[in-house]
């Protein structure tokens, strides 16, 4: 039981960068932004009663459509929230803002006939970040010195909610899977039925018509049709994993995105705001290092840049000039060498040294 | 991070995770959980059915509202469920007819707005379409059949 409750701990409260929230903070609204800016909620309010079968959380909550008027407003609020958020502006209650108002915007259409899916991920991720300090970095707080944190820092704070997101979305997946192996069973991977779906996605009957006609074509070959399906179901039953393997991340993961760009260019149902969600899986710190090839510090100073299973851990001269050099840890090393960083950043000045 | 903090959150973690688990157990939908049921019902028959609003012009023309644009913010999938609930529910077939005088407005406000170039309707017809799914999706414009659930007229 302790050793459960450790790895829970472990799990959400490991401590991480700034950055890599942050960066996923300015990605994740910047791009909720952009695709929100032409959407208008506001119509919602001009139906009647008739059109009205609220979903149960809005039935029990007592929540209704607003007048077209109120909507315009409530959705220019949340926009603008959606913005500030990104830029990390006021970023806390932006992000608190963004969060209570596109639950409601974004859960109103669900209660006009049929819950679509496409959005859920969206509104549980907002509301992590909202409960979070995902503003520290990559902000303009951070940069006008408001939130009081320094970005090199490493907290829990920056861990739970990227690893929340992880763990929504292989929910979502695995319930997908299940779903279909609770209603049809290996029927759903061996018989036609996929090959149906495909072409019946081509008669105008989903959110959004599929952007190729490639589906015909898959239809037309039965042992890429069953194989498609095979993998489908296999990915999405078993995505759980990527949040215990590190290997089966970096499958699984991929697989996702692949998955939901094929259901889009395959089948339409637009899952493109459920894909910006995958930023949140991104080591950003580490795609960083790749792409610079070296870091830059200042002052003999170094930003430890924390993995799954160990700690890039950085050397340097004191010529300011000189690449970096990484050495790559063991998990064992990395929880050592991380606490003796944690203490050892509290007696200097809040920002780790290399010993 | 203070111990009320990390409690809350984990309350927020169990939350999210024992949600959903109830929802997939029990196959259920509690939005924004949900077990996630889209296409997961094996699909066998080489026909199928579906409600589809068309415009009617003033000289008699009449075209299906097949593209968003047409219904917005409803879409080609939300639409069709929404007028199956209305029409299979208490008092349906009068309140079918007011769900498309509504949609009829729609269509008039989205072409005022510029938001669609469709022309003008003197009315508005709810059908059931069937098809019979064709190998290349060629009779996508040529349903099998059609039954006119209801008109409206402005």
């Amino acid at each position: 039981m302790m050793k459960l409750a450790r790895e829970w701990n472990r799990f959400w409260f490991e401590p991480g960068p700034a950055s890599n929230l942050g960066l996923c903070r300015l990605l994740f609204f910047g791009m909720l932004c952009v695709w929100m800016f032409p959407h208008d909620f506001s119509a919602w309010g001009s139906y009647s009663r008739v059109f009205w079968m609220p979903v149960s959380l809005f039935r029990v909550a007592h929540i209704g459509p607003l007048p077209v008027d109120a909507l315009f407003i409530v959705q220019a609020v949340w926009k603008a929230s959606l913005a500030f958020a990104a830029i990390g502006l006021f970023a806390r209650p932006a992000m608190i803002v963004a969060a209570l108002l596109g639950f409601y915007l974004m859960g109103l259409p669900h209660n006009f006939g049929q819950t679509q899916h496409f959005d859920t991920l969206v509104v549980l991720s907002m509301g992590a970040l909202a409960l979070s300090r995902a503003g520290d970095a990559y902000s303009a707080d951070a940069w006008l010195g408001r939130n009081g944190r320094r970005t090199s820092e490493c907290d829990a704070e920056y861990t739970w909610p990227i690893r929340f997101v992880w763990v929504a979305m292989s929910l979502i997946f695995f319930a997908a899977g299940i779903s279909k192996l609770r209603h049809s069973g290996l029927d759903w991977i061996f018989s036609d039925s996929f090959s149906l779906f495909l072409l019946r996605q081509q008669y105008h009957i989903s959110d959004g018509d599929p952007l190729t006609t490639w589906g015909i074509v898959v239809a037309h070959h039965p042992w890429l049709s069953h194989a498609m399906a095979a993998s489908a179901v296999t990915v999405e039953t078993l995505f759980p994993i990527v949040l215990f393997s590190r290997r089966a991340r970096l499958v699984l993961v991929p697989a996702g995105l692949l998955f939901l760009v094929g259901i889009r260019l395959l089948m339409g149902p637009t899952f493109e705001q459920f894909m910006m969600c995958y930023v949140f899986w991104v080591p950003w710190d580490r795609v960083a290092v790749i792409v610079r090839g070296y870091a830059h510090t200042d002052s003999g100073r170094v930003s430890a840049v924390p993995r799954r299973d160990g700690v890039f851990a950085a050397t340097r001269t004191d010529s300011g000039r000189e690449p970096t050099r990484y050495r790559h840890l063991p998990r064992a090393a990395h929880r050592r060498r991380w606490n003796d960083h944690g203490r050892e950043a509290r007696e200097h000045d809040g920002e780790p040294r290399l010993r | 991070m203070t111990p009320p903090r990390r409690i809350l959150l984990n309350a927020v973690f169990l939350a999210l995770i024992v949600g959903s688990a109830y929802d997939i157990v029990r196959d259920q939908e509690h939005w924004p959980l949900s077990q996630y049921p889209m296409f997961s019902v094996a699909w066998h028959s080489s026909t199928f059915a579906w409600l589809r609003l068309f415009g009617v012009t003033a000289d008699g023309r009449e075209f299906p509202l097949a593209s968003n644009r047409y219904i917005a913010p409803f879409d080609q999938s939300r639409l069709p469920k929404a007028l199956r609930r209305i029409m299979d529910g208490p008092d349906g077939p009068a309140k079918t007819r007011e769900a498309v005088a509504e949609c009829l407005a729609r269509y008039t406000t989205l072409g005022e707005e510029r938001l669609h170039n469709g022309p003008p309707l003197v009315a508005m017809r709810l059908y059931e379409l069937e098809w019979t799914i064709d190998p290349d999706a060629a009779n996508v414009d040529r349903p099998d059949s059609r039954r006119l659930i209801t008109e409206v007229r402005r």
